[in-house]
């Protein structure tokens, strides 16, 4: 199945432009700009308060923006007529009536977007719930919640899915599925934004990351740049540092000192550096690759944007 | 705008509260009529002069005014319980044009108001005309066609009170200052105001939504706290102002407003 936007470019499935939103004098999102592009999972990743959900809410028209505009396939999520067909979301997974029994609450989403029933059992299949279907809302557990929050948002097989936070409150089992759930959508050639305040996660989900803090963007990019860019070069140790770092350099390497008496090689990658090594009969004790997690390289991005950090004594 | 009328309908008839609330409101009915069968045995042991001032009026109406009440609070927790619990973000990514989305609500509302309304008005007068039987009380004496339209009117301000609960739910989006509202609308405004200096009190008496259905049926106050000061015509027109003022109060607060 290859899916694209009804209006608008393909390329953009979802387009944030210059987008400005304040509740009263605190500015939630502060010129904000970035594009998802379909068929990929795009992680949208900040610190608490950053201003992702405020972001996602103004994307599904619950919140108007102060200025600047949110596009999703082209237009306005207000104007979509049968929104659910284009557009699944999962917002909070709480927001459900704790009296309503699971089939109900899938029910009238469905049937406000003119969806049968029998799409109804079917998404309550596909994440699990089935066996609960006629139990009222309010006995789940925040994870049946979450699945159920998430069949809500396929119920209209929409192009484009924008999960807020999905993972949370799911157990290990949960988390798995619904990383492999957000891969085989973004194989399909739908487009997957998902936000997370956890880099971990998305380490292991996202193709891109849009990373803000203060509502700001800092980081639009691929999670392999964002390595690439946080590599730190090869540790090195040698009982014979001197000779190695002449035929290192020689190689077209950058050798610097390391603490410990350990060698920091930089532009030369761990087989290239034991070549040399062994062609000069120079032994080694230590080739480790270094480059920071990207879990440290988001905390560096996001050093100094954190809402709500404590203040070091 | 079909879709999202079966939507609303499908949410409203999906949690125990509405069940609980109507059940109520029909469990009244039979109260109403078991208090006639009691007031039909206190007659039968009067003698003539006390029969002559001994009426069922009261009672009759007090199914409709209790309707009221109750569906005024099932029309409040449409909209609370989306607010409370943050369904209406849900609701509104389902169904964006805000607009549609009240009006599916007040259709779904205002219709179950008429229905059950009705039900409750017309069965009091039906079951209490049945409990008495063919006893001449003084009020009674008229044929039911005669009555009818009072109750029938009884039971329109029903869905009236139902919308208006909707648009306070809508406009406060709080289920106990939504409530408190309407309990002072439905009851202790028009009290106040009874107790106004006249000629205030007849003329206010006479637009308190409680005492609009005896105006539109041409009836009196019957001595109650109400005015009678309206025609039937603009008595209808001031009883349909409190459901559409609010409503259209309550779009504009909705549009405007981040859900």
């Amino acid at each position: 199945m290859c899916r694209a936007g009804s209006g608008g470019s393909v390329d953009d499935v979802i387009e944030v432009r210059e987008l400005t939103k304040r509740y009263g004098r605190t500015v939630a999102v502060d010129g904000l700009s970035f594009q998802v592009r379909p068929g990929t999972v795009t992680g949208f990743l900040g610190p608490n308060g950053a201003g992702k959900s405020t972001t996602m809410r103004v994307l599904l028209g619950l919140d108007a923006p102060s200025s600047g505009e949110a596009l999703v396939n082209g237009g306005p999520y207000t104007a979509l007529r049968r929104p659910l067909h284009e557009v699944g979301a999962l917002l909070d997974a709480g927001a459900v009536h704790g009296g309503r029994r699971a089939f109900d609450h899938l029910g009238w989403l469905a049937r406000s977007n003119g969806i049968g029933t029998k799409r109804v059992v079917e998404v309550l299949e596909q994440v699990g719930l089935a066996g609960v279907a006629r139990k009222r809302v309010g006995g789940f557990s925040l994870g049946m919640r979450q699945r159920l929050g998430i069949a809500a948002a396929l119920l209209g097989d929409p192009g484009v899915l924008m999960f807020d936070e999905p993972v949370n409150g799911l157990d290990p089992d949960g988390v798995r599925w619904i990383r492999g759930l957000m891969r085989a959508l973004a194989a399909e050639g739908r487009t997957v934004l998902v936000s997370s305040h956890l880099m971990s996660e998305m380490e292991l989900t996202a193709d891109r990351l849009v990373v803000i803090g203060q509502g700001r963007l800092i980081a639009d990019t691929s999670v392999r740049e964002l390595t690439d860019r946080f590599a730190r070069g090869v540790l090195v140790r040698s009982p014979r540092p001197e000779e190695l770092v002449g035929v290192l350099a020689a190689a077209g390497g950058t050798v610097e000192a390391a603490p410990g008496g350990a060698l920091s090689v930089a532009g030369l990658d761990v087989a290239e550096i034991g070549d040399r090594a062994a062609a000069h009969g120079i032994p080694l004790y230590e080739v480790t690759p270094r480059s920071a997690s990207l879990e440290e390289a988001y905390m560096q991005l996001t050093a100094g944007s954190t809402e709500f950090g404590a203040v070091a004594s | 705008m079909l879709d999202a009328v079966a939507a609303e309908w499908w949410k409203l008839r999906s949690v125990r509260s509405t069940h609980v609330i109507v059940s109520v409101a029909a469990a009244f009915v039979l109260f109403v009529v078991l208090l006639a069968v009691q007031e039909a045995h206190i007659w039968d042991g009067l003698d003539a002069a006390r029969r002559a001032r001994f009426l069922l009026r009261p009672l009759q109406e007090l199914g409709g005014w209790v309707a009221q009440l109750c569906l005024a609070v099932l029309g409040v927790l449409a909209a609370t319980s989306e607010y409370r619990t943050g369904m209406v973000r849900t609701s509104l990514v389902a169904v964006s044009s805000r607009t549609r989305f009240l009006a599916a609500k007040a259709v779904v509302v205002g219709l179950t108001g008429l229905v059950v309304g009705e039900a409750v008005s017309i069965g009091c007068l039906l079951g209490t005309r049945l409990a008495v039987g063919g006893r001449p009380f003084p009020d009674q004496r008229a044929s039911i066609a005669h009555d009818l339209p009072g109750f029938v009117a009884s039971g329109a301000a029903v869905a009236v009170f139902a919308l208006l609960g909707l648009a306070l739910g809508v406009l406060l989006r709080s289920a106990a200052a939504a409530i408190v509202t309407l309990v002072l609308v439905w009851h202790v405004v028009p009290l106040l105001v009874y107790h106004l200096p006249g000629p205030w009190n007849e003329r206010l008496g006479s637009v308190m939504l409680s005492g609009l259905p005896a105006q539109i049926a041409g009836l009196g106050a019957d001595h109650s706290i109400y005015g009678e000061l309206l025609p039937p015509a603009a008595a209808a027109a001031v009883l349909l102002a409190y459901a559409a003022v609010p409503l259209a109060l309550a779009s504009v607060a909705l549009t405007h407003r981040d859900a």
